[in-house]
């Protein structure tokens, strides 16, 4: 093997080995130390290793691991994310006494959500998929407060029903192909082919929706990301996420495209980040608002990823991934920031509150920050029409909701006494913050095939800057709105599935009803002697 | 076309050991005393699953069928025995299990210090070799009758063991099981004498080729499906099964639920397979193909119903020993494909052999904290992981195995009965298996999610459980586990010896 095939080995293999090394206690009790390095073979493997590459393991595993842009892309900001978050709880956690058990949880997520990016067969991707979901509910519940298990088994409820989505869109996927556990890339060009195909591409979506959390499939998402300690938060709310993302980028077939579903995606994308804007700017929590902002981020990316999927445009899948990478750092160091601000005061906590109302603009479209270069990358995809204005006003919308993010903040924080938070606190969230900058920056030339010196033209300066005026514009006037803050609960419509649990309740005791009727003598040994009429009738008729 | 018939295979001995060596141990502690019991029991273990992997080795090495024709008296005056290759997957999943059960009991009553155990234990060495000897019987049988009898010491040797505590409740079960299991086989021994009746011979072989369409033929085969149903305890003729296998020891309850209900559905499989012509076949797939699909969803949700550990788990045995009905029509095979060649038919053997594991570990599991707490109710175990953390192991990775979770034999067991279904365009099962595996991930979830709890009192164990007691458990969930690792498409183990059979499919 390759030093390339062996680097992308060691990005999956290497926090998967630190997983299982937790099965001895004495590196058990010192396992928070080496979190900060599990991802960087990732890190070093998106840097270094060159495009294209694959490596390939025989069975038993018939594991295949490739790295393509997007890939390469979301990797490296990943990678990057995990081990900042990882650094900063390692300082966050270092006296809490069941943070061993939150670093196996942290370790496995990790190991799943990084290996979907270069993870190459179909097999394998639903493996690691699988973890990544699964494990992530140790995380979530780690505070053990009643929300947060709340929130754990709405979680684990919703991504239980997605593996089976996905499961069954995989199978549909590969049933006719003669080997058992295919590449995904030459599934995926049959698949137009296919006369299944619709039914698969809706069974993606539905799959991937939920673990993007898109209208009518979001509500774990509000409840999940701010129940978890602050670094899990943002890793969840960061990477994750990112995992329905990569997910669409693999199965959707670009090359051939799919209008319907193309517009299915746009549809649902644009409700999504709507509602993301309108129910977050109602909430008083400032993670909640993040977690509501994220969602909405998701729907943005799923329009983009639709208007690709409509007019078979392969290229799309690098502008989303870098896309979803500027989201990643930005989303990352805000979460990160909240638990700064939480303890920082004085002069400090102005100096962090400026970078942090930086970082959440850039996500409104901020000139010169990473979210304008994100808009202005992904802006001929839309053309003149009703699309682009569409995008335009949901860029306003986040301007809005982050603006009503820092409203909240500076409540919060209101209060503060001087104080300065931990050096191994404050510097991961500074170096999430400079990746956020400098890493769309250095890949702007190569994903949007233009010139740096473009981004500081005027004109351009002025396209990402008439939608934050109007969204700020909008705040003030939604500030003044009487009774806004908790005018809709956590999780939104999950209010509707409680008061379906009198139902659901009775449908269960009627099956228990139903179980003790069969389980009773006489019934039991009618049903035998039926049984065997029927069978014995059946096969008469036949004879 | 010459009939096919019998020979004595080389290794064909082998088969008859496997049957007769158990009798033999039980007829060694019956002479020399419950003193000597557990040693001889220990003994027969290491021997019996010697020859398991013997006769594995043996059918890999050959490529076909073993043989053996007692005293050499050719069927139908004599009886022959034959393993291929299912079979031979059974007997080494067999002794698998046995063995690691019976180190976890050996264990187990070495724990317990107050007199008059010792009956309970010498019983529970009898009773668990005289059940393996009757598994394997049913095996490699290839007579009607001879199968008969070997069902008949399988349900006798597993009664006593339902209710080895003597408590009230567990006599009760033990005597509701033994009534169905009796009128189970009641109308097996029916039908096997309607059979030899119109034909005969009661040899399986025989009748592959002898078997046509008559009404004769499709009443005893509907006698004597619907008697084994009964004893393998498909929804709705379930009544008997939960209160048995939860309210046995745990070892017992591993044993029962993952072997002892096995053996009916294997025969199941030789009869619409092997015995029934094929429209006929194709009739009864369907059939039971919607009473596991029924049993499946209504079962899944009456284990997510129940409050106490054992029960849960008893339920899911239900519901999982549906996926094995609902293969019938799956591996339906045609002119060029027969059944044996499918993936659906890999994938329901894969699913036997796993659910096998898992389900015992899960009851080995349960038993350690039954054990260790004193009760099994879900609600009031919060935080156990913490207390017994290879228990919990062991719980979830059987639960991924249930759950169809990569990797593990459960997922790809579940993943090539989804592409069988899909490939023939049958979406109410490939519906019914995710939905399956959803049920299956709540109920699995539901006792995870106490595992990781953390109260704000913590629990406490009433007794302390050796680590040596939990790690037959986590063996044999890791043995469930590691089985995901075989390929996903037909695995030629399993065709085996099955060549022969073909005429009973042949156009």
């Amino acid at each position: 093997m390759s030093s390339a095939g062996l680097l992308l080995a060691a990005a999956l293999f290497f926090p998967l080995v630190l997983a299982i090394c937790c099965l001895s206690a004495r590196f058990r009790a010192r396992v928070l130390a080496v979190v900060v390095i599990a991802p960087l073979p990732a890190l070093a493997a998106a840097v270094l290793v060159p495009e294209g590459r694959f490596a390939f393991f025989p069975a038993p595993f018939r594991l295949t691991l490739v790295l393509d842009q997007p890939g390469a892309i979301l990797l490296g900001g990943a990678a990057l994310l995990w081990s900042a978050a990882g650094a900063y709880a390692a300082s966050l956690m270092a006296r809490d006494p069941a943070a061993p058990r939150f670093a196996i949880w942290w370790l496995l997520t990790l190991t799943g959500s990084l290996g979907l990016f270069i993870v190459g067969d179909v097999v394998n991707f639903y493996l690691l998929f699988t973890l990544a979901s699964l494990a992530a509910y140790g995380l979530i519940v780690h505070e053990q407060s009643a929300s947060a298990h709340r929130a754990g088994v709405i979680y684990v409820g919703l991504a239980l029903l997605g593996e089976a989505f996905l499961l069954i869109a995989l199978v549909m996927l590969s049933a006719m192909h003669p080997d058992a556990n295919p590449q995904i890339r030459s599934v995926v060009a049959e698949l137009p082919a296919s006369p299944m195909r619709d039914g698969t591409l809706a069974l993606f979506i539905i799959g991937f929706a939920l673990k993007m959390g898109l209208v009518p499939l979001h509500v774990w998402l509000p409840l999940a990301h701010p129940a978890a300690p602050t670094p899990a938060s943002a890793v969840l709310s960061g990477v994750v996420v990112k995992a329905g993302v990569i997910g669409l980028i693999r199965f959707l077939p670009f090359e051939a495209g799919a209008p319907l579903w193309g517009s299915v995606l746009i549809g649902v994308g644009l409700v999504t980040a709507y509602s993301g804007v309108i129910v977050g700017i109602t909430q008083p929590r400032a993670k909640t608002v993040l977690a509501y902002s994220t969602m909405s981020q998701m729907g943005l990316l799923a329009v983009l990823l639709g208007v690709g999927l409509d007019t078979a445009d392969p290229a799309v899948t690098n502008l989303t991934a870098y896309y979803a990478v500027h989201h990643m750092l930005v989303k990352g160091a805000l979460f990160l920031g909240v638990g700064i601000l939480a303890t920082t005061g004085g002069r400090r906590l102005r100096l962090a509150l400026l970078l942090t109302a930086v970082l959440a603009l850039s996500l409104g479209g901020m000139p010169l920050t990473s979210g304008a270069l994100a808009k202005l990358a992904t802006k001929p995809l839309f053309g003149y029409g009703w699309l682009a204005g569409a995008m335009t006003l949901a860029g306003a919308g986040s301007t809005a909701l982050m603006l009503h993010f820092l409203l909240i903040l500076r409540r919060d924080t209101a209060g503060n006494t001087a104080g300065s938070p931990a050096l191994w606190q404050l510097l991961p969230w500074l170096v999430v913050a400079a990746a956020a900058f400098l890493i769309p920056w250095s890949l702007y030339p190569a994903v949007s095939g233009e010139t740096v010196s473009g981004l500081l033209h005027p004109e351009a300066l002025w396209k990402v800057t008439w939608p934050m005026l109007l969204g700020a514009v909008a705040m003030l006037f939604v500030h003044r709105l009487p009774q806004r803050l908790g005018a809709i609960p956590e999780g939104d419509i999950i209010v509707l599935a409680q008061a379906a649990q009198p139902v659901a309740r009775r449908f269960s005791d009627r099956i228990g009803g139903i179980d003790a009727h069969f389980r009773r003598w006489p019934v039991a040994g009618f049903v035998l002697i039926a049984l065997a009429i029927l069978l014995g009738g059946v096969l008469m008729l036949q004879a | 076309m010459t009939p096919l018939v019998h020979a004595t295979t080389p290794g064909g001995f082998l088969l008859v050991l496997a049957t007769i060596l158990p009798v033999c141990a039980v007829l060694a502690i019956l002479a020399s005393g419950p003193r000597s019991a557990a040693r001889i029991a220990l003994a027969t273990f290491a021997a019996g699953l010697a020859v398991a992997i013997a006769i594995a080795t043996e059918l890999i090495s050959s490529g076909k069928a073993l043989s053996y024709v007692v005293g050499a008296w050719q069927p139908p005056l004599g009886i022959a025995l034959r393993a291929d290759g299912l079979s031979g997957a059974m007997l080494v999943m067999t002794a698998l299990v046995v063995v690691a059960v019976g180190l976890f009991a050996h264990i187990q009553h070495g724990l317990q210090t107050d007199a008059g155990g010792g009956r309970a234990q010498t019983t529970f060495w009898v009773m668990l070799l005289a059940l393996w000897s009757a598994l394997n019987a049913v095996f490699v049988g290839e007579d009607l009758f001879n199968l008969y009898v070997a069902l008949e010491l399988l349900t006798f040797a597993a009664v006593p063991l339902v209710c080895l505590d003597g408590r009230a409740e567990t006599v009760t079960a033990a005597l509701r099981y033994l009534l169905f299991a009796l009128i189970g086989s009641l109308l097996y021994l029916l039908g096997a004498g309607l059979i030899y009746g119109q034909y005969g011979t009661l040899d399986l072989l025989a009748l592959a080729q002898l078997a046509r369409q008559d009404p004769a033929l499709a009443v005893a085969l509907a006698l004597m499906i619907v008697g084994l149903l009964a004893k393998a305890a498909l929804f709705p003729l379930h009544l008997w099964l939960p209160p048995a296998h939860a309210g046995a020891p745990a070892p017992a309850s591993a044993v029962l639920s993952a072997l002892v209900i096995k053996a009916p559905v294997f025969l199941i499989l030789r009869l619409v397979l092997d015995v029934a012509p094929p429209q006929a076949a194709a009739i009864a797939g369907q059939m039971l193909a919607v009473l596991g699909a029924a049993s499946i969803l209504f079962c899944s949700v009456m284990a997510l119903r129940q409050a106490r550990l054992k029960l849960m788990i008893a339920y899911s045995t239900v519901a999982q020993i549906g996926y094995l009905f609902i293969v019938f029509p799956l591996a339906a095979g045609s002119a060029d494909l027969p059944p044996w060649g499918t993936i659906a038919w890999t994938g329901g053997a894969l699913q036997l052999v796993s659910h096998a594991l898992a389900k015992a570990a899960m009851f080995l599991a349960a038993g350690v904290i039954a054990e260790a707490f004193g009760h099994d109710r879900i609600a009031d175990l919060g935080g156990f992981g913490r207390v017994l953390p290879i228990s919990a192991a062991a719980f979830g990775l059987a639960g991924l195995s249930l759950m169809g979770i990569p990797p593990s034999g459960g997922f790809v067991a579940k993943c090539l009965l989804l592409t069988a279904a899909v490939i023939q365009g049958n979406p109410w099962l490939a519906a019914t298996i995710l939905a399956g595996g959803v049920l299956a991930g709540a109920y699995v979830f539901r006792v995870i999610d106490k595992a990781l709890a953390v109260p704000t009192v913590p629990i406490v164990a009433r007794r302390a459980v050796p680590r040596r007691l939990e790690c037959a458990a986590l063996a044999l969930a890791i043995a469930a586990v590691l089985i995901g690792f075989v390929p996903l498409r037909p695995f030629g183990f399993l065709q085996i010896g099955r060549d022969g059979l073909n005429l009973a499919w042949a156009p």
